[in-house]
């Protein structure tokens, strides 16, 4: 057994910034992440990260353009320190190394992005992801914080409300390790898996939130997903919302810029739960082009493409074989982001003393019903920070307290019954049928019909997934075991998402009823939660903390 | 259209020890679908037992580099039906250049500790001004190419000075050195160009432009060596066989317009190392490789050639 002060888990932005945070305090930090750190999500993320760096912005007016776009779901004490932190936060990354893009004078960039009152996103160029995530790389290989690469986390060990560490799947010698610690810090990202069309990468399986859920801590708002905009037709692969930030229009088959009926001041740029809505309905009125709307940007021309937009036009050319100089590229909705994730604090706090979570696994909640982009990084590095900072107060604070054996046993014991079972039903079938129910039922557009038959699939699901099998038997490098453990946790959070959406009685941000298309503050401003008891799903609610921006009606 | 997929697989613990074999899958491919899509079908509908890399499945996390008929390239950008037009087969092996661990899964490790060794953090002299720095379009520029890099190990496995010095600083990590001596916040300019002078530098690229050819987010990592070559020239770190080598050639076809050979050798290893390629001088000159006497009339023109030498230099 190894012995870290700190174990964070998960190594794309959040984790890494949790992880360097921890290690200034002079502790024992340890990351666990299931890919090298370099190839977590994060570096996927392209268009931007919001700050109020300018004298004529301010923190506040991000504050309620972010209240606002949550459809004043996010909680507003969280959402104020997201943007009063942000500008120190941008500045530090620079420190560290970033390179932002720059304007004409030198100075950080900033571009217009989808319903900010103010062009506020720094980025760099279309790969502003990728550039924070090898930079933080950069800061964790200069703290010399030990990375457990490809070790794949089974467990969360929590004892008496206490957590004392983790139980690991080393994925290239297939043995298990427990990590024993003071605190854990989950920072595993979002569960786009679950869907069938989305911009997520394969590893997206929402393990953090799974293994808090089952470990006794709860989760929050996990109906609100969100669907980005533009993401490619057959691949679901991500366009930046970037691309209508520098001027890019949506077009339907009549070469009409619809947005103009749906959001007649925002046009392409009013919220993302805004587009995409709109893009379904021209789609599912006829007015789309082959299950598509038109992305636009050749007036743009060549030269400002490639400046801003070099990857995407790279990815609509290789994997959609459009060049975006010449054609507009067909584009629809595609699942992106969870606005849910697990309950925390503005600390990253669980409610499991020693466990704390942040970024997109956990659920602050700063987006509310609908995210910001140019949000999600901010927030992964702001909240990375604060429960980096927090889990480290804790540690330093605490003995470190017993690890039970019964852990190790009981994963060992799941892992062989999979591995010793020669007769069931493919991991892959499951994971397919869960994926397209999602899709249909659980989508952009939603009503009560649909979801109860997406509830009752996945619990179907989940039954059958007692009897998963799989062909490799092996201990090294078995992804097909790793696959299947991904699988039993995205069965677990689309109950959530399923059960939450077909609760939930109003339209709001991103979750939208068709029998109930209006917002309802009455019945529905609040939280939902979800907890496990006795292996089901139970749901309650928690009121949402306004402080400065009362709800009013939402206009783009 | 059905075609036939080749992967060459290893499985450790498997009967045959880490002996590789080719094994055959006969997938149903359709126009557009990536070797990436390809590996996932066989893994889902014919062989679970198959292991590979993946995660973005979009060219951004260099997770998924492999070597698709003798080329290392990114699985899931490439896509199966123009591989097997030209070839008429897909072969799929792992990486060049490093252990396998399973099938097409290879250990990354001495890629990481390259990156690791060159202390790939920024390292300014000073603390940015309030409100941060001044850094103009230009200055990005400069490194631009470099801050593409996605690590996902395809230079190092195309590599020919790799291949033969398996301590070779390579490709990616060279790259990645230039990302900071280009950087205009970096003080660490001239400590980095000393450590990558040394043995196993840069210097010890063969030019061989595969690096180059390779890169699926065109960083160009032998362009960053020849740009950090450059920079330690200016440096003036050129107590090495490789800047010697550099000025040996400029005084040669300075001199007679021409490069003469046996001086260059000379010029660049010294005296002693010099009497080591002996043999090889020999052997050289058996086969005619070696014209005697060594000794080179000026070319004609030789005065436009210093003319020309003159305006560089005076232009740096």
């Amino acid at each position: 057994m190894v012995i870290h002060d700190i174990v964070v888990i998960g190594a794309g932005l959040a984790g890494m910034r949790a992880a360097i945070e921890a290690a200034r305090a002079g502790l024992n930090v340890a990351l666990v992440s299931k890919v090298h750190p370099v190839r977590s999500h994060s570096v996927a993320a392209q268009g931007g990260i919001n700050a109020a760096l300018k004298e004529d912005d301010s923190w506040e007016a991000h504050a309620f353009d972010t209240v606002k776009g949550s459809d004043y779901l996010a909680d507003q004490d969280a959402v104020e320190i997201l943007c009063k932190e942000a500008p120190e936060n941008i500045l530090e990354l620079e420190r560290m190394g970033a390179v932002f893009s720059r304007d004409e004078r030198g100075r950080i960039a900033q571009r217009p992005f989808g319903a900010l009152s103010y062009p506020r996103t720094c980025y760099a160029a279309d790969r502003t992801g990728h550039t924070l995530v090898h930079v933080l790389y950069e800061q964790i290989l200069r703290a010399g914080i030990w990375i457990y690469e490809e070790w794949m986390v089974v467990s969360l060990v929590v004892e008496d409300g206490i957590c004392r560490g983790v139980i690991c799947l080393n994925l290239a010698t297939g043995r298990l390790h427990r990590l024993h610690s003071k605190a854990v810090i989950l920072a595993t990202g979002g569960y786009g898996r679950v869907f069938k069309h989305t911009t997520n990468a394969l590893i997206n399986t929402g393990d953090g939130m799974a293994l808090a859920l089952q470990a006794g801590a709860r989760l929050m708002d996990m109906e609100f997903v969100q669907f980005h905009p533009t993401t490619l037709r057959r691949t679901g692969i991500l366009i930046t919302e970037g691309a209508r930030g520098e001027g890019g229009y949506l077009l339907n088959r009549e070469g009409e810029r619809f947005m103009k009926r749906y959001a007649p001041e925002m046009m392409e740029l009013a919220s993302r739960d805004v587009v995409s809505r709109a893009e379904q309905t021209e789609i599912d009125e006829g007015r789309g082009v082959d299950g598509c709307v038109l992305l636009d940007i050749r007036h743009l021309g060549e030269k400002k493409i490639n400046e801003r937009l070099s990857q995407i036009r790279q990815l609509a050319i290789d994997f959609e074989g459009i060049d975006p100089v010449h054609d507009p590229i067909p584009v629809r909705p595609g699942a992106h982001y969870s606005m849910g994730g697990i309950e925390v604090d503005v600390w990253g706090e669980t409610g499991i003393e020693g466990l704390y979570a942040a970024g997109e696994c956990a659920c602050v909640s700063v987006h509310g019903a609908n995210r910001l982009g140019g949000n999600s990084l901010l927030e992964t590095i702001v909240f990375g920070r604060r429960a980096g900072r927090r889990a480290a107060e804790y540690a330093s604070s605490t003995e470190l307290k017993p690890f039970p054996d019964v852990f190790l046993k009981e994963a060992a014991h799941e892992i062989a019954l999979i591995l010793n079972r020669d007769d069931g039903e493919r991991a892959s079938t499951i994971r397919h049928e869960l994926s397209s129910t999602m899709n249909g039922c659980v989508g952009v557009f939603r009503e009560e019909k649909g979801l109860k038959e997406a509830l009752d699939r996945v619990r179907e699901l989940r039954e059958r997934y007692r009897k998963v099998c799989i062909d490799d038997k092996g201990d090294v490098f078995n992804t097909d075991l790793q696959n299947a453990l991904e699988l039993k946790n995205i069965l677990l959070l689309a109950e959530a998402i399923c059960l939450g959406a077909l609760e939930r009685r109003e339209s709001r941000g991103a979750h939208y009823r068709k029998d109930y298309p209006k917002r309802d503050d009455e019945n529905w401003l609040k939280h939902s939660l979800f907890c496990l008891k006795d292996g089901e799903i139970r749901i309650d609610y928690k009121d949402v903390t306004i402080t400065r921006f009362p709800p009013k009606e939402r206009r783009y | 259209m059905r075609i036939k997929v080749k992967i060459k697989r290893c499985d450790p613990t498997g009967r045959g020890g880490c002996e590789p074999y080719l094994q055959a899958y006969d997938v149903d491919v359709k126009e557009g679908m990536t070797i990436l899509e390809t590996l996932m079908w066989i893994k889902e509908n014919l062989d679970g037992t198959l292991s590979f890399r993946r995660s973005c499945r979009s060219a951004i996390c260099g997770s998924c580099a492999l070597v698709v008929n003798g080329t290392p390239k990114l699985a899931c950008k490439t896509q199966i039906l123009r591989e097997y037009e030209g070839a008429r087969e897909v072969v799929l092996s792992p990486l060049s250049n490093f252990r396998v661990i399973k099938d097409l899964v290879v250990d990354l490790s001495p890629l990481w500790d390259k990156i690791g060794r060159i202390e790939p953090w920024l390292q300014p002299g000073s603390e940015p001004p309030e409100g941060g720095w001044i850094i103009t379009k230009d200055e990005v520029e400069r490194i631009d190419r470099e801050s593409r890099c996605i690590l996902c190990g395809i230079c190092n496995s195309g590599c020919n000075s790799q291949e033969v010095d398996p301590e070779f600083i390579g490709p990616s990590a060279a790259a990645k050195v230039y990302r900071f001596v280009g950087d205009v916040r970096e003080d660490g300019k001239r400590r980095r160009l000393e450590r990558v002078s040394g043995p196993h530098g840069i210097w010890d690229c063969s030019r061989c432009v595969m690096c180059n050819e390779y890169c699926p987010k065109r960083v160009e990592p032998m362009t960053s060596i020849e740009k950090l070559r450059v920079e330690a020239i200016r440096e003036g770190l050129v107590d090495n066989a490789g800047a010697r080598h550099v000025e040996a050639l400029v005084d040669s076809v300075n001199r007679v317009g021409r490069l003469d050979e046996a001086v260059y050798t000379f010029r660049s290893l010294g005296f002693l190392r010099s009497i080591g390629m002996i043999p090889l001088g020999i052997r050289l000159e058996l086969h005619g490789k070696m014209p005697l006497p060594h000794i080179f009339p000026a070319i004609e023109g030789i005065e436009e050639v210093r003319e020309l030498i003159r305006a560089v230099e005076e232009e740096e």
